[in-house]
Formats: structure tokens, sequence, C-alpha cells
């Protein structure tokens, strides 16, 4: 007979995280196997002390049977931070370098994919519109999370936000009234309706979703972050298929695309510190 | 043999870390992971200070890059530095913890359930409490844990707390810190 081998407490965590993602894709159709695990491990064992849980297992029977118990543990897996403008040197790249040459499409349909509560999606809606291409461009902003999208199409943030916010529009180069793209209530800013009309809201799991729309443009910021390796390469050919001949996409400026020459040969790296990419115009060679 | 360095800092830790590093051989092997706290706009140029001060190279951590040897990685403002089981680094944008991103306790938690006991832990110095949890859990799974003498710092409620929290290996000058780290480090 063997005996059974004591095991760190730290590795027997690593089988219930394994569990509960299990138990989570099964029941709801959620799959978050494939995310980077380190980050991931900490906010599900956060989760334990909020439901006064010894074990994160004792989590998968109250998940199982209550929807409302598993929308909380898919809210603690995706993180919605985000800010207007933000990284000012990236979106001042992208008003002098980008949207000059999107201009040279006859129509501009961009996917921000990750969008959260929706402030990159409306920064983008107030840098086309400041370049008069708000009449021809669309901009398809998806997440994986309903409540997420629901806030996004409201387009409200508390007002502490307007003064760091306006700081980054002005470091970004932006020359308008940052204020004016709002409505001023008691607690609360707004985005004016006329922001909203080219922006689309829709949700989208990027893990088991397929390409829906061809575009110029792809914007995903720190999402990727989220992901493992082979996620993460999984994506980026759904963004690199998505994404018209000459397009560009534009990550996190703390990501990175690993061995892009052998995993993404359709893709070139314009900057390493913008992570700024460009699908190059590939005429395939056999025809 | 150790595998992995990871160094937290907060006020006042800027001088002693230039330090430590200016005394490290320019063939140290270890890998050095390093969380530091500054204010907003003085985060930006740290790995080009500390860049000056050695000749092994700096940078700032992209993720999911491997981990190379011989090499001084910066958590990047905002962002958590974590380690996965891989020996690549993540960055995520959890939270705060303790108020503060990037946190010590996130780079020195994943770090200990990654390198075990082939893994190095130092506190500098600090205002706040930020990494008494992740040294807890280092000492757990049998990394070494050094702690700067918290009469060498006028910022000493970071190495306090962590002394105070956890039955440390060395709580010692930066002068020792430093003969301690090229010490592990020696090839036979
Ligand atoms: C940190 S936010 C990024 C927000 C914005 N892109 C930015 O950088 O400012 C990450 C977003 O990715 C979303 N997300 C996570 N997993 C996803 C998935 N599998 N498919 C689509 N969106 C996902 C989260 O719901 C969250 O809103």
């Amino acid at each position: 007979m063997t005996t059974l081998i004591k095991w760190k407490n730290h590795h027997i965590q690593d089988v219930e995280v394994n569990l509960l993602l299990h138990a989570l894709n099964e029941r709801y159709g959620y799959d978050f196997t494939g995310y980077a695990r380190a980050s991931l491990k900490r906010r599900l064992l956060d989760l334990m002390s909020y439901f006064e849980l010894e074990h994160l297992t004792q989590l998968i029977p109250i998940m199982l049977y209550d929807e409302a118990v598993a929308q909380t543990v898919i809210n603690s897996v995706s993180v919605p931070t985000s800010e207007f403008f933000r990284d000012p040197f990236v979106w001042a790249y992208l008003r002098e370098n980008v949207i000059p040459l999107l201009a040279s499409f006859p129509r501009i349909n961009i996917w921000q994919a990750g969008c959260g509560f929706g402030q990159e999606a409306y920064s983008l809606s107030i840098l086309l519109h400041e370049a008069g291409l708000a009449g021809r461009s669309h901009i398809f902003c998806t997440d994986i999370n309903p409540e997420f999208l629901h806030e996004a199409k409201k387009g409200c943030w508390a007002i502490r936000n307007l003064n760091p916010w306006q700081n980054y529009y002005e470091k970004s180069g932006g020359t308008g009234e940052f204020a004016d793209f709002f409505i001023e209530q008691k607690n609360s800013i707004a985005i004016r309706a006329n922001y909203k009309q080219n922006v689309e809201f829709v949700q989208h799991n990027l893990v088991n979703d397929d390409v829906f729309k061809e575009v110029q443009f792809v914007m995903c910021r720190n999402v990727l972050l989220y992901f493992g390796e082979e996620l993460q390469n999984h994506v980026v050919s759904l963004f690199t298929r998505s994404l018209e001949r000459g397009g560009y996409l534009l990550l996190g400026s703390g990501e990175n695309i690993l061995d892009l020459k052998e995993h993404h040969p359709r893709l070139e790296l314009l900057d390493y510190s913008l992570q700024i990419y460009r699908k190059t115009m590939g005429i395939t060679s056999h025809v | 043999m150790y595998k992995m360095l990871v160094i937290g800092l907060s006020a006042g830790g800027m001088p002693l870390v230039k330090q430590l590093l200016t005394h490290l051989p320019n063939d140290y092997s270890l890998p050095i992971a390093i969380v530091v706290h500054l204010p907003k706009d003085h985060q930006s140029n740290f790995d080009k200070v500390l860049d000056c001060v050695t000749n092994l190279p700096v940078s700032i951590v992209h993720d999911k890059e491997p981990i190379v040897e011989g090499h001084v990685y910066i958590a990047p403002p905002s962002y958590h530095l974590l380690i996965e089981q891989n020996h690549h680094f993540s960055l995520s944008e959890d939270k705060p913890v303790k108020s503060v991103r990037p946190s010590i306790d996130v780079l020195f938690s994943s770090a200990a359930e990654v390198f075990e006991n082939d893994l190095i832990a130092v506190i500098l110095s600090g205002a706040n409490s930020d990494g008494a949890d992740g040294m807890a859990l280092v000492k757990k799974l049998g990394g070494l844990c050094i702690v700067l003498n918290p009469a060498e710092t006028e910022f000493n409620t970071m190495p306090n707390a962590v002394i105070k929290a956890v039955n440390v290996d060395y709580v010692v000058s930066i002068e020792e810190i430093i003969s301690l780290l090229v010490c592990v480090d020696e090839k036979e």
C-alpha cells in the first residue's frame, strides 16, 4: 500500500481553483480556465472572506444553485478598471498617426474589445468627432460582462474623475474643453448624446465567440493581461482575422505578444512601448 | 541554490536600492524583481535611475515576459506584478492591496508559491505595512527572509511591521544585506 503524500496548502488551493472553474464552465458556460492563474487565484481566494468560507471549494455548491452568487463570482473574475484617455502618450499617437490613416478608408469600423464601463469607447468617439470622422465611423464595443455593458451604455461616472481625466485629455493633445463633452449632474458626469451616436455595445466573449465584423482598427487594452499565453494567442488570432489588411491593433502599454513572428506572421509590431501593431498588406504569393 | 530575488521598498528606499544594485557584481545571476511605491509622476523614470547605477540590464516588466537570469525587473506604475508557474511575469489591474498598487504583498506571495525555498525576499524601508503578509508566505514556504534593520532608516514602519509579523532570517544593515546577497550567488 502506498501512503498518501502531504501537500502544501497552496498546491491544494490550485486544485480548488480548477474545480471551481470547471463547475462555472459546465453550469454557466463561462470558461475562465485559460486565464492567467496567479492573479485569478488571488481574486477567487478573496471570495472566501467575502462569503466567509474556509475553503474555496465550499463555494461550488452555492454557486451551482444560486445564479446571483455565480454572477458575483463572474464579476470578481473580470475587472473593469479604466479611465478616459488613460496613458495619454498612446492617445497622442492615435490622434497623430492612426486616425489620419484610418481616414483613408471609406468606412471606419472599430472593434473595442473588453470595454468595461466604456471610458475608452467614448474617448475614441471624442477623438473621431474631433477629427471630423464621426459621420462615417462606427465603434463596436464588446465585453463578456452584461452588467458592465449596461453601465457603459449609460455612460455615467463619478464627478471626482473629471479633473484627472481632463488632465489626461490635455496631455494627449486634446485642445477642447473636456467638461463640455459631459452633462454635469449632482455627483456624476454623463457623456453627451452625440458622442454615443456611433458607439454600440454588444456582449461578446473573447474565449469562445467568433469574429463578428471586418474592422480597420481593433483596440483591446488591458484585457489580454488576464489571459494565459494560449488563450492570448487564440484571441490575437481572432483580432488578426477580424482586421482588414493595413488595419491596426492596439494593446495595453504593459502588454506584449510573445513570439510574434512565429505565431502571428500577419502582424507587424510598430512600437513596443505603445504596443501598436499593423496587419501586413500581405499579397498572397500563390495568387 | 536560490533562483529568484524579490525586493520591496517605499519611502526612503530609493538610496538604499541604488546602493544595493551598485554593489552587486556584473555577473550577478539571480533575477531581481522590485516593487516600489512612489508618487505617480516620479515612477516613470525609476528604471532609468537604477539603470545608471548598475551594469545589469534594468527594465520595466511587460506582461508575460519570461524571467531571465541576471536581469533587474521593475513593477510598472499602477499594476500589480506577479509570477506564474511557468516563470513568466504577469501584470494585473486588480484593486490595490493595503491601498497600494503595485503591492509588495502580491509580488512576494506569488513568487513564494512559485519558487518556495529557492526564493530570497528583501524589505528595505517604507511608511506602511505592505510586505508583511507576503513575507509571511515566503517564510512559510521556506524562502530566505531579509529585512533592513529599522534603526537604519527614518521610514521604519515597513521593516517593523514585517519583523513583527514574521520571524525573519536576518534583520541587518544595508551593507550586510549586500554581502548576504553576493554570498548566496557565489559560484563554486
Ligand atoms: C481592465 S478592463 C479594460 C478596460 C479598457 N479596455 C481599458 O483598458 O481601459 C478589462 C475588461 O475585460 C473584460 N473581459 C474579461 N474577460 C473577457 C472575455 N473573455 N471576453 C470579453 N471581455 C472580457 C472585463 O469584463 C473587463 O471589462
